[in-house]
C-alpha cells in the first residue's frame, strides 16, 4: 500500500477534491452528525457548564499528571492489573509482542484504538508473524481493504456500501448484496469465529480513573466487551493523558463524549474494568495488562497552549465541523489523526519537519473550538505551531524541527513589515500598485505571465476575480473631503 | 518480560520537567483563561421526569430495547415464557442469579436450559437470561456488576438477552449510579443501553452486531399502574 | 461621542467606500470621527502566518498611535482586525507593560456593528435599502467577538429591505488570509458551498462585517457571472435608498 504522507498534503487534498464519491460521503457525514449533535445537546440542561467542568478536570489532571498516573498505577496494581510503561511506540509494540510471545499466542483480536493506530501496532505484529484481526466493523473493513482510517470515530466513512459489499464478496465469499443488515451479519459471523478462538485481546482505553485504577471503554457494537472478556489475556494501550482523577468525574465525560462523537446520549456499552477476576473460575481474562504510553505526549506539557492538546477525548466532533475536513476527508492529512485535532497533534508527535503543511491547512474559522467538548482552542494551537515553523524553534516539540526557511515568503513579509509601518511608503506603494495594476490584472484576471511570477495572484485569480485597487484610497478621500465635514 | 521501571522513571521525570518548563508561561496564559479552580460539586443532570419507571421505559424503547413491566415472579415467568415461545431457541443460558433460576423453573418449555454454560456452549445459545443490579432512568441503561452475578458472557454472546430488573433498583441518573457502584466496586461493571448497533456502513443504522440484537427488559414492580 | 476610526488596510486600498460609509453612519448617529493618518495595518497577515516578530512591530505601532487619541472609542469596520487588536496581548508574553497597554487599547476598540448596537445603543435606524439581503457570519466576528444578534437586528430593522437567513450563515467562506492562496482549491471548495447557501436565499445582496470575506465571496460570484452583489454592512446602513 502506498503510504500517503502529510508532506504531500497539498497534492493529497487536490486528489481528494476530485473524488466526487468521497465528497458525497463527507456531505452525508457532516449533515447526519451535525444534525444529531445539535439535537442531542438539547437533552442536557447546561451544555456549556459541562464543557467547562470537563476542561477544568482535564487541566487539573494535566498539571498534576505525574501524581495521577502514580495513583492510577497503585490502585490498578492493587486490583491485580499489570502496569507497563512505554516511552514510545516502539517500546509499546515490543511489550505487546513480548506478552503474546510469553503466552505462545497466535490468535489475537483487537478492538478499535487510535493509540494502536498511532504506533502502527498491526504492522509490527504482522512483521513477527502475528495476525491480529480488527473486530470493530469499520476497522475490520479497512483492514480487509488494507487502508488506514479516515475518521477517528467512523474509520470507513469514505467507503460506499457498494465498495464494502465488493470487498466482502472478495474476502468472505458472500454473494453481492446492498443490504446493510446482511453485510453486518457477515461481519458478525466471520469475527465471531475469531472471538471463539481468541487467546489475546488488545483494546484501547477511553478513561483511566486514578482514584480506583479503573479503565472505562465505550462502544456500540459489543466487540470491546468480547475482546476484553473472552481471551485469557487482555492488553489495553493507554495514552498517559487518558487518566482522570475521580470515579465520579466519569459522569461528565459520559455526557460529553457520546453526544459529541456520534450524537447519542450514551453508547450501547460501557465496560468499567478494575483489575483481574477475584476467583479463578470467574468470568474474564486471567491477566489484565495496561500499557501507559508517552510517545511524545509529555513534551506537550511544556506550554499552556500545547498542553491543551492532551485534553482531547477523541470524539471527532472537530472533524465533522471543520470546513476543510468536510471537503477533503481524512486520508489527505496523511497522518493517523486527521482533521483539526490531527493538524495540531501530528506535528507535535512526529515533528514539524514532515508535517509543516498541516498547521497552515486551516482558515482559522474556529468551528472546531466551538464544538470541542473540552474547549481546546485549536486555532490558538495552529497559530502557535505556525510561529514555531517560522522561527524554526522547538519548544515543547520534537527535535526534528529544522524546517527549511521559506525565503520567498520571508522576503515578502520583511518587505511588508518595512514598507507598511511607514505611512508615506505605504501610500506610495498603494499608488504604485494602482498605477501598474492594469498591467498585471485585467477584468479581475491575472494577465499571462504574472500568475506564475506572483504565485498568490495566480492562486487567487484562477478561480476568483481579483479586486481592483480603488481610484482613491480611503485616506485620500478623508484628506480631501471627509476631514472637512465633521458633523 | 520487559522491565519497564526505567521507562516509568523517565516518563514521570519528563512530565515533571515539562510542567516546570511551562510555569513561566502559565501565569501569563491565565491572565486570559480561567484558572484551575477547586472541583465543583457534580450536579449535571439531564432533563428528567418524576416517574423513574416511565422515564426508563421511554429511554429504553428509544434505543430499540423491549420493555415489559410485571407485578410479581409468576408474571415475570410468564413474560419470559412468551418470549421463549416466540423465539423458539434451541438452548437458553442463564446466569447464576437465584431469581433467574427460580423464574426459569416456573416456565414450561422443552428448551434446554444451561445453568453454568461453558464459553463454547454460550456461543451456540439462542437466549441469555440475567438480572441487572441497577438501572439508570435518564438513559434507559442496565447496570451489571460482575461481583454480584455471573452475567458477563450470558448477557453478551447469545443473540437475545432477557434481563430481569427490580423496579426499586432503577435510579435517576448516571452520577447516582457511579456513586453506588463505586461503593464496593466490582471487577467489571457493564452498562447496557439497548441492543448492539453500528453505523459504520454509510452511517446507516444496523442493529445487532457483535452483542445481542434483541434486548428484552422485564421490570418487576410492586406498583400495578405502570 | 468622539470616535477614532481604524479603517484597516484592506478598506483603505480596496474598498474605501466601506470606510466612507462607516464615517457617514457614525456621524449620522452623533459621533465626532477622527482619523489618524499614521495608521496602516494591524499586522494580522503576519500574525496569522506565524511571523510574530513582524506582527509585534505592527502591534506596537498601532498601540502607540492610538494611545494618543482622546477619543473614547476606536471603531473598525472589520471583525477580524478588531479581533487582532484584542489578541495583541499574545505578542508580549514577556513584557507586562506592553501587555497592559495592549489591554487598554483592546478595551476601547470595537467592531462597527457591535459599537452601533451595544455601545451607541442605536434604537431607530435611519436607513433603508430596497432589496433582498442575506447575512454571512464572518468567522472572527462571530466566534471571537460574539456578533450574531447585532447584525441581524440591524438588517431586520431596515426599511423596505427583506432579510433572508442563509442555511449555512455561520459556515466559513474559505478565505482565512493566506490560506486562500496557499490552498486555493480547498478555499474555493469551501467557498462554493457558501455560495450554494447564498443562492438558496434568492438574495440580491450578501452582507457581512468583514471586507476580506466579501472580497472572497464577491470575487467568486463575479467570476461565476452571478448577479448577486456583496456589500459591507456599513454601506447598507449608509444607504438611504428609498427614504422619504
Amino acid at each position: 500500500m502506498t503510504q500517503v504522507t502529510s508532506e504531500t498534503f497539498d497534492q493529497n487534498a487536490r486528489v481528494a477534491l476530485r473524488d466526487t464519491q468521497l465528497r458525497g460521503a463527507l456531505d452525508n457525514l457532516v449533515k447526519t452528525f451535525g444534525d444529531r449533535r445539535k439535537e442531542v445537546i438539547k437533552t442536557v440542561d447546561d451544555w456549556e457548564g459541562l464543557r467547562n467542568e470537563a476542561r477544568r478536570i482535564k487541566d487539573e489532571t494535566l498539571l498534576n499528571l505525574d501524581r495521577y498516573l502514580e495513583q492510577f498505577t497503585g490502585n490498578a496494581e492493587k486490583a491485580g492489573t499489570v502496569i507497563h510503561w512505554a516511552r514510545d511506540g516502539r517500546e509499546a509494540c515490543g511489550i505487546i509482542l513480548d506478552l503474546i510471545d510469553a503466552h505462545d499466542a497466535t490468535n489475537v483480536v483487537k478492538s478499535k484504538s487510535m493509540a494502536t493506530e498511532e504506533i502502527h501496532l498491526n504492522h509490527a505484529l504482522e512483521a513477527e508473524g502475528v495476525n491480529p484481526v480488527e473486530t470493530d466493523l469499520g476497522e475490520w473493513i479497512i483492514q480487509l481493504a488494507n487502508e488506514t482510517p479516515s475518521h477517528i470515530v467512523v474509520p470507513a466513512i469514505h467507503k460506499t456500501k457498494g465498495q464494502i459489499a465488493d470487498l466482502f464478496v472478495e474476502k468472505t465469499g458472500i454473494e453481492k448484496t446492498d443490504d446493510v443488515d446482511v453485510l453486518t451479519n457477515t461481519a458478525r459471523k466471520v469475527l465471531r469465529s475469531r472471538f471463539a478462538e481468541a487467546e489475546v485481546g488488545i483494546s484501547g482505553v477511553n478513561f483511566g480513573v486514578a482514584e480506583t485504577g479503573t479503565i472505562l471503554i465505550l462502544e456500540n457494537e459489543g466487540n470491546i466487551r468480547l475482546t476484553t472478556s473472552l481471551p485469557k489475556i487482555h492488553i489495553a494501550l493507554m495514552g498517559i493523558e487518558k487518566v482522570i482523577p475521580r470515579f465520579a468525574d466519569l459522569d461528565v465525560f459520559l455526557k460529553l463524549l457520546p453526544r459529541s462523537g456520534t450524537g447519542q446520549r450514551l453508547t450501547t456499552y460501557q465496560s468499567l474494568i478494575t483489575g483481574t477476576k477475584r476467583e479463578r473460575d470467574d468470568e474474564g481474562p486471567d491477566e489484565v495488562h495496561i500499557i501507559l504510553m508517552d510517545n511524545g505526549r509529555s513534551r506537550m506539557l511544556a506550554h499552556p497552549v500545547t498542553r491543551q492538546s492532551l485534553a482531547c477525548i477523541r470524539c471527532g466532533a472537530c472533524l465533522n465541523a471543520c470546513p476543510v475536513y468536510q471537503q477533503i476527508g481524512g486520508h489527505a492529512y496523511g497522518a493517523v489523526y486527521p482533521g483539526p485535532i490531527g493538524a495540531v497533534i501530528t506535528p507535535q508527535l512526529i515533528g514539524l519537519k514532515k508535517t509543516k503543511q498541516l498547521p497552515y491547512a486551516s482558515s482559522l474559522c474556529g468551528a472546531c473550538r466551538e464544538v470541542c467538548p473540552v474547549k481546546i482552542d485549536i486555532p490558538a494551537l495552529l497559530l502557535h505551531l505556525r510561529a514555531e515553523i517560522v522561527d524554526g524553534e522547538s519548544d515543547g516539540i520534537a527535535a526534528e524541527t529544522q524546517v527549511k526557511k521559506k525565503l520567498g515568503e520571508r522576503a515578502a513579509f520583511a518587505m511588508y513589515s518595512f514598507l507598511w509601518r511607514r505611512p508615506r511608503l505605504y501610500s506610495f506603494g498603494a499608488r504604485l500598485s494602482r498605477a501598474f495594476q492594469n498591467t498585471i490584472v485585467k477584468n479581475g484576471k491575472a494577465r499571462s505571465g504574472f500568475s506564475g511570477l506572483v504565485p498568490p495572484l495566480g492562486a487567487w485569480t484562477h478561480w476568483r476575480d481579483a479586486p481592483a485597487i480603488a481610484p482613491k484610497t480611503f485616506r485620500e478621500i478623508w484628506k480631501e473631503e471627509l476631514s472637512k465635514r465633521n458633523d | 518480560m520487559i522491565d519497564t521501571a526505567a521507562a516509568r522513571a523517565e516518563i514521570l521525570s519528563s512530565i515533571r520537567r515539562n510542567l516546570a518548563a511551562s510555569q513561566p508561561f502559565d501565569a501569563v496564559y491565565h491572565e486570559h483563561h480561567a484558572p484551575v479552580a477547586q472541583p465543583a460539586a457534580i450536579v449535571q443532570r439531564e432533563k428528567s421526569s418524576p416517574n423513574l419507571l416511565v422515564q426508563f421505559k421511554e429511554n429504553l424503547e428509544a434505543v430499540a430495547g423491549k420493555y415489559r413491566v410485571v407485578s410479581g415472579e409468576q408474571d415475570a415467568a410468564n413474560a419470559v415464557q412468551d418470549i421463549v415461545n416466540e423465539l423458539k431457541p434451541r438452548t437458553i443460558a442463564v446466569s447464576d442469579s437465584a431469581r433467574v433460576d427460580a423464574l426459569l423453573n416456573r416456565i414450561n418449555t422443552n428448551v434446554r436450559v444451561l445453568k453454568n454454560p461453558s464459553k463454547s456452549e454460550l456461543f451456540d445459545c439462542g437466549v441469555g437470561v440475567t438480572e441487572a443490579q441497577y438501572a439508570i432512568a435518564e438513559t434507559g441503561t442496565l447496570v451489571l456488576e460482575s461481583d454480584r452475578e455471573r452475567s458477563r458472557l450470558t448477557s453478551l454472546l447469545p443473540p437475545v438477552h432477557i434481563c430481569i430488573l427490580d423496579a426499586k433498583n432503577i435510579c435517576g441518573t448516571m452520577s447516582e449510579i457511579l456513586q453506588i457502584v463505586q461503593n464496593d466496586l466490582s471487577r467489571t461493571v457493564t452498562f447496557i443501553t439497548g441492543p448492539s448497533r453500528t453505523s459504520d456502513i454509510e452511517l446507516t443504522l444496523a442493529i445487532g452486531v457483535h452483542g445481542p440484537r434483541e434486548l428484552h427488559v422485564i421490570v418487576i414492580s410492586d406498583e400495578t399502574n405502570a | 461621542m468622539k470616535v477614532a476610526l481604524f479603517a484597516t488596510c484592506l478598506v483603505d486600498q480596496l474598498c474605501p467606500q466601506v470606510g466612507v460609509s462607516t464615517v457617514e453612519v457614525l456621524r449620522r448617529y452623533g459621533c465626532e470621527v477622527v482619523f489618524d493618518e499614521r495608521q496602516t495595518c494591524c499586522g494580522q497577515p503576519a500574525f496569522n502566518t506565524g511571523y510574530r516578530k513582524e506582527a509585534k512591530k505592527f502591534a506596537k505601532r498601532f498601540i502607540e498611535i492610538f494611545e494618543e487619541t482622546d477619543a473614547e472609542a476606536i471603531v473598525s469596520p472589520s471583525g477580524s482586525c478588531t479581533a487582532m487588536v484584542k489578541h495583541f496581548h499574545n505578542l508580549f508574553p514577556e513584557q507586562e507593560d506592553w501587555r497592559e497597554r495592549a489591554e487598554n487599547i483592546a478595551a476601547r476598540t470595537h467592531e462597527f456593528t457591535h459599537f452601533l448596537v451595544n455601545v451607541l445603543k442605536v434604537e431607530k435606524l435611519q436607513s433603508s435599502f430596497a432589496g433582498r439581503v442575506t447575512w454571512h457570519d464572518a468567522c472572527h466576528g462571530l466566534r471571537e467577538l460574539g456578533l450574531r444578534a447585532e447584525p441581524r437586528k440591524i438588517l431586520n430593522d431596515l426599511d423596505s429591505a427583506k432579510f433572508v437567513e442563509m442555511p449555512n450563515a455561520d459556515s466559513c467562506c474559505g478565505f482565512g488570509g493566506t490560506f486562500s492562496v496557499k490552498y486555493p482549491e480547498i478555499s474555493v471548495a469551501i467557498l462554493d458551498k457558501k455560495i450554494e447557501g447564498i443562492e438558496k436565499t434568492g438574495a440580491d445582496v450578501v452582507v457581512s462585517c468583514d471586507a476580506s470575506c466579501l472580497m472572497q465571496i464577491g470575487g467568486r460570484l463575479s467570476r461565476l457571472g452571478s448577479k448577486v452583489r456583496t456589500m459591507h454592512i456599513a454601506e447598507i446602513l449608509a444607504s438611504q435608498d428609498s427614504k422619504q
